[in-house]
This record gives structure tokens, C-alpha cells and sequence, in this order.
């Protein structure tokens, strides 16, 4: 039995037990369903091991060097290469990604700008107030879950959060309060108890309540409204009552607070009413904790923040970083580029069709374990190994905590990591 | 429970069980009979309750029943919540505390786990419905906090 850190979700929850007889994975202990999935994934029907090109309309198996020799001739003939995905990767191979953007004056991208990236974009100029798992442990005593299905998308966090006996909160859920904040009952509402609310509001109505809660709570005036986007008083009065109280209030940022709108941002005014809060709470304070699905979405901003000065859509020209306000999704609807190298995503299936009807008629590469979508119209496809099982790495917690990922068992003849194939590609294209 | 509606809830302590609750417990596990409560036969307006709770029990009074837990493996999603509550693994597993899994090989007295992504149910004589004394024994906590309703106490 030895003991792994899971790659499942971005917990990376470093109490699994594991026990392999040198080739797979027998028995798993402590995981959740997410983390047995990815131990799945080993040896899955749907796992790719060898390169592959598409000749004449379908996909053959060929040697590294046939097709790293044709990944070299679509970037040599391509003058705005697109790179894009990223966060299912360590943190080495995403600086491998960046040095790669810049030989081939490439235009670099990650999921985070579609997703959590979004908060910390709005946080640009006020700054924001984090935490880390072990406050929320020992010190919790409100949690407010706004437009977040934490049951479903990552199982363990309730557990950890809620029903844990920390070191000042020994008696446990007794004594914390949970706050849903959603337009239609989801799995997560079934761990409410007595003292606890439910706020079905009406949907795309946060920013209603929101300006609400900053009025009352910073003028101490008496509530005249009788509804505000569906709630009623009686629950709005409960909720200010919980908000000033607190001695330690988290509120996870969901999907359901991320949709942009062009006339007001969501985000900026709920940055603003945590700070309104903080002021007017003479006990303690209320952080922002955001959820990500993949498991390494934070380390791209971390890393290219470090080595480069920007956290996203960044833009090389000349081997030089230079200044623009593109994204990837306005770099593609505007078919501001020629050729695509995709690692460890699935942009076909996730994005709208306008998009990936553009992305996939122009020569697609891409990194990945696994068959999907995407591979259907890619044109070069290069076998990967599993972060976390097969091959080391660093990577990035929810809350920018970073953790160690070890090797426990070698990969399957002929795969490589991410790292090692970015490095064999920067290498093909030095070479004259 | 279905049982405890039907009785009188005054607590005389005739049938010789401190409280109606106790009681009920008792008639569940075999122990008791429906004609121990003798308000439920002398006044008569609880004739009809005592038909009632002759019907509910049917042929199955006086045996001794046993106590079984199922967890229902199609609705587990392995979140854990039940290792992390049930109060005998919070008082012999000390990592259950700040929500990790227990070590392996599993404690004498732990009854949850997770494996392969599942809940599985280890070893049932340590539970509190068995062992302890008083308001203890009518504890429901890992039936009550499931989020997918998965475990079931009953019984057989």
C-alpha cells in the first residue's frame, strides 16, 4: 500500500491509498468517483498509445520521428500558430508550452479564461481575499454556495468543508451554517438541516441582489422592499443577519456567477460587497474561495505570471511578448489564425459550434491520452502519459496551494510526458 | 418510524421502558410486545391505534431482530460524509477529524470506508445502535446526512 496524491479534480486530496503489482492499479482507498476514474484511465478502452497521422481522411499509426517531421512542415508553413489547453498538465510542461509559443511566434492560451480566470481578471484592481483549505477546516463557520453544485463537480469538498471536526470547530456540522444561492434545487441541497437556507433566486438576477445587500448593509436601514429577485424578507433578513455575524465566512464562486454581460460586472460588485462586509463585521471576515474542474488550471497563471509578466492570451511576436486584448475565443471567431496545437482539452465538444467549425477546418495537433472529438479531425495526433500516476509534476490546488505529484508506475512503451514531447518539438524545429 | 405515531406519547413508563421512543425501539428489535402497553388496551380510545400497531407488527412480535445496514452501491458517489460523521470512527480514527481517510489496514472499531470509489461497511458489531446505553442508541446519523440516500437502516 502506498500513499499518492489524487489528479482527479483540482482538490488534489493527498490521502489515497493505492495498491499496484507493478502494472496497474488493483485497489484504491479514500478516493471519491472522480479520483477512481482517473486510476481507470490507465489502461481504458478509449487510451491511445501510439503516434498517429491522417493520411488520405483517416488516421494511421506511425513512428515518433514520421510524425514529429510532419508537425515541424505545419508550423513552418503556418505564420500565426494557435496554442491552447494546458491545464491538465504540470506546471513544467506548461513552461515548455511557453517557450514553444515563442520560438514559433505563437499566440498561448488556457482554459482559465473561459472559467476561474475570470475572477481573478476582475480582481485586477482592487485585489481580492482568498483562503486555503485549512482555514475553511478549522475555522468555518458559514459557508455560502452561489451558483455552485459542489456535490456533483467535486464530491470530497463537502466532506472536507462541512462535516470535518477542525481544531476550533470540534463539534462539526452542528454548529456551521450552509447557504445555497441557485435557481433550481441541485444535488447539494440535500445536506441542509435546520438551521440553514435555501435562496431560489430568480436567474440572472445575482447583480439585483447583490446591489441589494451593499445598500442595507452599509446604511443599517430597515428592509421596505418586499421581493428582490424572488427572495423573500423574511430569508433576506436571515441571510444579513449570518453575513454580519460570522466569525469566518467562505463563499465559493460557481459557474453560475460567470456569465459576462455587457452593461455591468458581476464580478467587480461582489469583489466590492466582501469588502462592504468586512467593514461593518466587528467579529471576523468573509473570503472568496474560486472551484476549478481540471486540476492544474491555476499553475498557467501562476507560471506565466512568473516568467513572463501576464497570467493570460499571451501574444509572442519576434521573440518578444507584445501587448493585445485578444482572447482565444476572439482570436478564433475572427479566423485570426492558420494552425492549432491542442494539449490535454477537448475544445471540439466544448466550445460552440461556431467556433470549433472554424478550429477543426485548419490543420489541428494535438497532445492527449485518449480518444475524442477532437481527435476526429486532427491531423497529427502524439500519445501522452498520465500526470500524477505515470510521470512528475507540480501543480496547483483551488486555493494556489502548490502540491507535489510523483510517479508511481511507468507508462506504456513508447508514450511520452507532455514535457518531454513540447521539448522534442522545440528541438525538430531548431534543427535545420 | 411508522411505529411511534400509535402510542400514547405520555411517557407513564408502564410497559416498563422509560420513555414511548424507547419502547418503540424495543418493539422494532424483538424485544417487546404490543400488549405490554396496557393504556393502548384499558382506555378506549386507543382501540383503533392498538389494531393498528397489531396490524404493523403482523406475526413478527417477540422474535429477535437484527440490525442491517445497506448501502445501495448504484447511488454511492464516494464523497465520504459518512466516514467523516459517524461518531464511532470520529472517536477511534483520529485523521476523520479534519475530513481525510482513515489508514490501512482500517482501526478495530471503524465501520466506514471508501472503496474503489464506494462506500463499504466494515464490521457492524462496533455501531452505536448495538453497544450503547440511552438516547445514544437511536442514532441515525449516517442515514440522516447521505446526500444520495444510500444507506437504510432496518430491521430483519
Amino acid at each position: 500500500m502506498m500513499r499518492i496524491n489524487c489528479s482527479g479534480c483540482s482538490l488534489l486530496c493527498d490521502d489515497i491509498l493505492v495498491n499496484t503489482n507493478g502494472t496497474i492499479i488493483e485497489q484504491v482507498i479514500g478516493a471519491c468517483k472522480k479520483g477512481k476514474q482517473r486510476m481507470d484511465q490507465l489502461n481504458a478502452k478509449n487510451r491511445i498509445i501510439s503516434p498517429m497521422i491522417r493520411k488520405n481522411k483517416e488516421l494511421q499509426k506511425v513512428s515518433w520521428e514520421e510524425a514529429l517531421n510532419k508537425v515541424k512542415e505545419i508550423v513552418k508553413n503556418s505564420s500565426k500558430p494557435l496554442l491552447y489547453g494546458f491545464s491538465t498538465t504540470s506546471c513544467e510542461a506548461q513552461l515548455k508550452g511557453l517557450e514553444l509559443a515563442k520560438r514559433i511566434n505563437g499566440f498561448i492560451d488556457s482554459n482559465s479564461i473561459i472559467c476561474q480566470g475570470k475572477v481573478l481578471n476582475a480582481a485586477k484592481d482592487s485585489g481580492i481575499t482568498l483562503t486555503t483549505l485549512a482555514e475553511i477546516i478549522n475555522k468555518a463557520d458559514l459557508l455560502i454556495l452561489w451558483g455552485a453544485n459542489i456535490a456533483d463537480s467535486i464530491p470530497r469538498l463537502l466532506n472536507k468543508a462541512l462535516f470535518s471536526r477542525g481544531k476550533f470547530r470540534l463539534t462539526g456540522r452542528e454548529i456551521k451554517t450552509i447557504i445555497i444561492i441557485d435557481p433550481i434545487k441541485t444535488a447539494s441541497f440535500e445536506v441542509m438541516q435546520m438551521r440553514d437556507t435555501a435562496l431560489y433566486i430568480q436567474s440572472d438576477k445575482d447583480i439585483d441582489l447583490i446591489r441589494f445587500l451593499k445598500e442595507k448593509i452599509s446604511t443599517s436601514k430597515e428592509i421596505s422592499e418586499n421581493k428582490i429577485a424572488g427572495l423573500d424578507k423574511e430569508d433576506l433578513k436571515r441571510l444579513i443577519i449570518n453575513l454580519t455575524n460570522a466569525e469566518y465566512g467562505v463563499i465559493f464562486v460557481g459557474q453560475g456567477l460567470l456569465r459576462p454581460n455587457p452593461e455591468y460586472n458581476v464580478l467587480k460588485e461582489l469583489i466590492e460587497l466582501v469588502r462592504v462586509i468586512n467593514s461593518k463585521n466587528e467579529k471576523g471576515r468573509i473570503s472568496l474561495t474560486l472551484l476549478g474542474g481540471h486540476y492544474n488550471m491555476i499553475g498557467f497563471e501562476h507560471v506565466s505570471l512568473s516568467f513572463y509578466g501576464k497570467n493570460h492570451s499571451l501574444q509572442f511576436s519576434d521573440n518578444i511578448l507584445i501587448k493585445t486584448s485578444d482572447t482565444i475565443v476572439s482570436k478564433v471567431a475572427n479566423d485570426d489564425f492558420d494552425c492549432s496545437i491542442i494539449v490535454g482539452t477537448d475544445p471540439i465538444s466544448n466550445f460552440p459550434y461556431f467556433l470549433s467549425n472554424k478550429l477543426a477546418s485548419k490543420p489541428l495537433i494535438l497532445i492527449d491520452n485518449k480518444k475524442s472529438a477532437t481527435m476526429e479531425v486532427a491531423d497529427v495526433f502524439l500519445p501522452s502519459s498520465l500526470t500524477g500516476i505515470e510521470c512528475d509534476g507540480l501543480a496547483y490546488r483551488f486555493d494556489h496551494v502548490p502540491i507535489q505529484l510523483k510517479k508511481i508506475l511507468n507508462p506504456p512503451n513508447g508514450v511520452l510526458s507532455d514535457e518531454e514531447i513540447l521539448n522534442n518539438i522545440i528541438k525538430k524545429i531548431n534543427n535545420k | 418510524m411508522e411505529i411511534y405515531p400509535f402510542l400514547p406519547k405520555t411517557n407513564c413508563k408502564k410497559c416498563g421502558y422509560p420513555t414511548c421512543m424507547a419502547f418503540a425501539l424495543a418493539l422494532l428489535q424483538g424485544k417487546a410486545k404490543v400488549d405490554d402497553c396496557t393504556p393502548l388496551i384499558d382506555e378506549k380510545k386507543y382501540k383503533e391505534n392498538h389494531e393498528k400497531l397489531k396490524e404493523l407488527m403482523g406475526g413478527a412480535e417477540g422474535k429477535e431482530k437484527e440490525l442491517h445496514i445497506d448501502v445501495d452501491k448504484d447511488l454511492c458517489d464516494g464523497c465520504g460524509i459518512c466516514v467523516t460523521a459517524c461518531p464511532v470512527n470520529a472517536r477511534y480514527c483520529l485523521p476523520t477529524l479534519s475530513g481525510k481517510a482513515p489508514d490501512y489496514p482500517p482501526e478495530k472499531h471503524q465501520l466506514f470506508q471508501v472503496t474503489d470509489g464506494k462506500c463499504e461497511l466494515l464490521d457492524l458489531k462496533s455501531c452505536r445502535r448495538i453497544e450503547a446505553e440511552g438516547r445514544e442508541r437511536e442514532c441515525t446519523v449516517c442515514e440522516n446526512y447521505c446526500p444520495r440516500k444510500a444507506i437504510k437502516i432496518n430491521y430483519v
